[in-house]
């Protein structure tokens, strides 16, 4: 296997007396996306500012593409594009400026790769406009456009759906599968939207305080099949109930007009047979699919903030 | 170097599109306009050309300290306030070069406005009270030391003061890093050029040896033009104070660029 982008290793960092970070140790690959998921407070936004070098490490490495990000920090950056917290942008300049500031920075990027970028993000229409009379939203788009405009090895995006609608969302998602499928580059989201990491990511690190708890691989599609947790609504509670036990299916009452049964995909077709010919109406079937906002509840334990 | 070059056009490109900096330059110049007019009419033509153009440079000067130190105070801390920042320094390029490329151009930005008054001021005077002047306004009535062409002696002025506007540049700029807030950088440099410096005829009738080390005893280096010792008794030179204020200004530079370079960018 290729070696990692991103080796972070024993990443701590104190601020005071205050453990922020303590003892980070993730590698990331190219190709993925990686979720990095946490509570407010948990240390995100110190990580990332320290994988881009904006604060220094008390203890421990980053290699960025095998270059140490304190040691060698103008070869490590090079491959890598950021935002960081919200993506704050010249405003007395437009955002056409505000993007050739930022390709000026790095030799090769055409005006040409500018234009291409300010469509992909969809802001054609108002690019030449100044930056204060933007939208978060579209300071969002601003701020994914100056990430990607050199073509980077490695994205970093703190809170990247932070402000965008729903379509815009979408399209951050679909570009970012896109990004790390079909050009293989890394990317590396920290989102409040658990859901929404649910659908972006491949791996998703879950952090708090400082401390990581857990990398879990997220699972396809493939896996609804899987046994879950069925929530059906029927006219008649306890007829439903018997005539599953009959069939040997042990279900309970749920509320007043539902059952709960474990069933995978074809045992809710057949479930749904047995209830239809002992005739009893199904108004709806509903899968309980234990999200990834259960599971990080549940690893976090829902733990406030502090 | 090319590449570099880039940065320092970004940096312009910072500074002049901004209204501020075109209003700055537009208030001088309408000064320079002001007070020439003002003096045409009721001098009626009688005075050298000569005398308002050092006049007009004397005063204004003060106002191209002030609006460089506006500009070099915000350079680094503006981009903290608003958070730029981050983005302006995830770029390959080493912390010390960004701020270099800042410094250069708030520099660039000095000379401008120095340049601005002098050929205005020149421009304009010379238009006033320069084309057909009477016999009375044909000689400076302001003696120049040591005989000097009046405008060799104004060559020298604006020489001298420019030196002492990088120093006051430099100061401004070392603040700005340092505490990151403009407002506070303004203030405080401009506190310490023009209010303690008012202090500097009183603090030199002290009778103390580190008195003659401090900064504000050297920046006026105006008095040096045609003799580079003083003969008031103090004993100052020319090459005295340079060396002060060129001490003086390393420090401020080795500061800046430390602070810049250690500083965990978290705003
Ligand atoms: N400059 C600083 N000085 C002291 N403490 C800090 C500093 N910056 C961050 N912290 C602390 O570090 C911890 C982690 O902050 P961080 O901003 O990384 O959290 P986060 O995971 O990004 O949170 P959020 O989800 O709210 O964005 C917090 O407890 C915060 O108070
Ligand atoms: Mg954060």
């Amino acid at each position: 296997m290729e070696q990692p982008i991103v080796k972070l290793q024993n990443v701590t960092k104190k601020i005071g007396s205050r453990t922020i970070i303590d003892q980070l140790t993730l590698d990331l690959p190219l190709g993925e996306v990686f979720g990095f998921l946490g509570p407010n407070g948990s240390g995100k936004t110190t990580t990332i500012r320290m994988m881009v070098g904006l604060m220094s490490l008390t203890a421990g490495e980053i290699l960025i593409g095998g270059y140490s990000i304190t040691k060698e920090y103008e070869k490590a950056i090079r491959h890598v594009g950021a935002i960081v917290e919200n993506p704050e942008m010249y405003k007395y300049l437009s955002g056409y400026d505000n993007l050739v500031h930022y390709a000026r920075m790095i030799p090769g990027i055409t005006e040409h790769r500018i234009l291409e970028v300010v469509k992909l993000v969809g802001l054609e229409g108002r690019i030449r406009d100044k930056v204060k009379t933007y939208s978060l939203g579209m300071r969002q788009r601003l701020g994914v456009a100056q990430a990607i405009l050199h073509k980077p090895r490695l994205l970093i995006l703190d809170e990247p759906t932070n402000g965008l609608d729903p379509a815009g969302i979408r399209e951050l998602r679909d570009y970012l599968r896109l990004l790390s499928k079909e050009e293989g580059l890394a990317v590396f989201v920290s989102s409040h939207l658990l859901s929404e990491m649910e659908l972006m990511c491949d791996r998703v690190a879950i952090i708090q305080n400082g401390k990581l708890i857990d990398v879990r691989t997220i699972k396809g599609d493939e896996t609804r099949a899987d046994i879950s947790h069925m929530l059906i609504e029927v006219d008649r509670q306890q007829g439903a109930i018997e005539a599953l036990l009959a069939a040997g299916l042990n279900a309970a009452a749920e509320g007043n007009h539902s059952i709960s049964i474990e069933a995978n995909r074809e045992g809710t077709a057949f479930i749904n047979a047995t209830l239809v010919a002992a005739a009893i109406k199904v108004y709806s079937i509903r899968a309980q699919v234990k999200s990834l906002e259960d599971q990080f509840l549940e690893v976090t334990g829902g733990e406030r903030i502090g | 170097m090319v590449d570099f070059l880039q940065l320092v056009r970004n940096e312009n490109m910072k500074i002049y599109r901004r209204p501020r900096t075109w209003v700055m330059t537009l208030i001088m110049v309408t000064l320079v306009l002001f007070i020439s007019i003002m003096w045409r009419i009721f001098s009626k033509g009688e005075t050298s050309m000569w005398d308002v153009i050092s006049m007009e440079s004397f005063v204004l000067f003060l106002l191209v300290t002030i609006f460089t130190v506006v500009v070099s105070a915000g350079s680094v801390a503006e981009e903290f306030t608003s958070g730029t920042i981050k983005l302006l320094l995830i770029r390959p390029w080493s912390r010390s070069k960004v701020l270099l490329s800042k410094y250069i151009s708030n520099a660039l930005y000095a000379a401008l406005l120095t340049i601005i008054l002098f050929a205005s001021s020149l421009l304009l005077n010379w238009l006033l009270f320069g084309l057909n002047p009477s016999d009375a306004a044909k000689q400076s009535t302001v003696p120049l030391p040591g005989e000097m062409a009046p405008f060799a002696y104004l060559l020298r002025f604006y020489g001298m003061k420019f030196i002492t506007l990088m120093v006051t540049m430099t100061l401004a700029f070392m603040l700005s890093t340092i505490f990151r807030s403009s407002g506070l950088a303004i203030g405080l440099s401009l506190f310490l050029l023009l209010g303690v410096s008012s202090f500097v005829p009183l603090l030199a009738m002290l009778d103390y040896e580190w008195i003659n080390y401090l900064l504000f005893m050297h920046l006026d280096l105006t008095k040096y033009i045609g003799s580079t010792v003083l003969e008031d008794g103090s004993g100052s030179s020319l090459s005295f104070s340079l060396s002060i204020i060129g001490a003086y200004y390393v420090l401020f530079i080795a500061l800046t660029w430390y602070v810049f370079n250690k500083r965990d960018i978290s705003a």
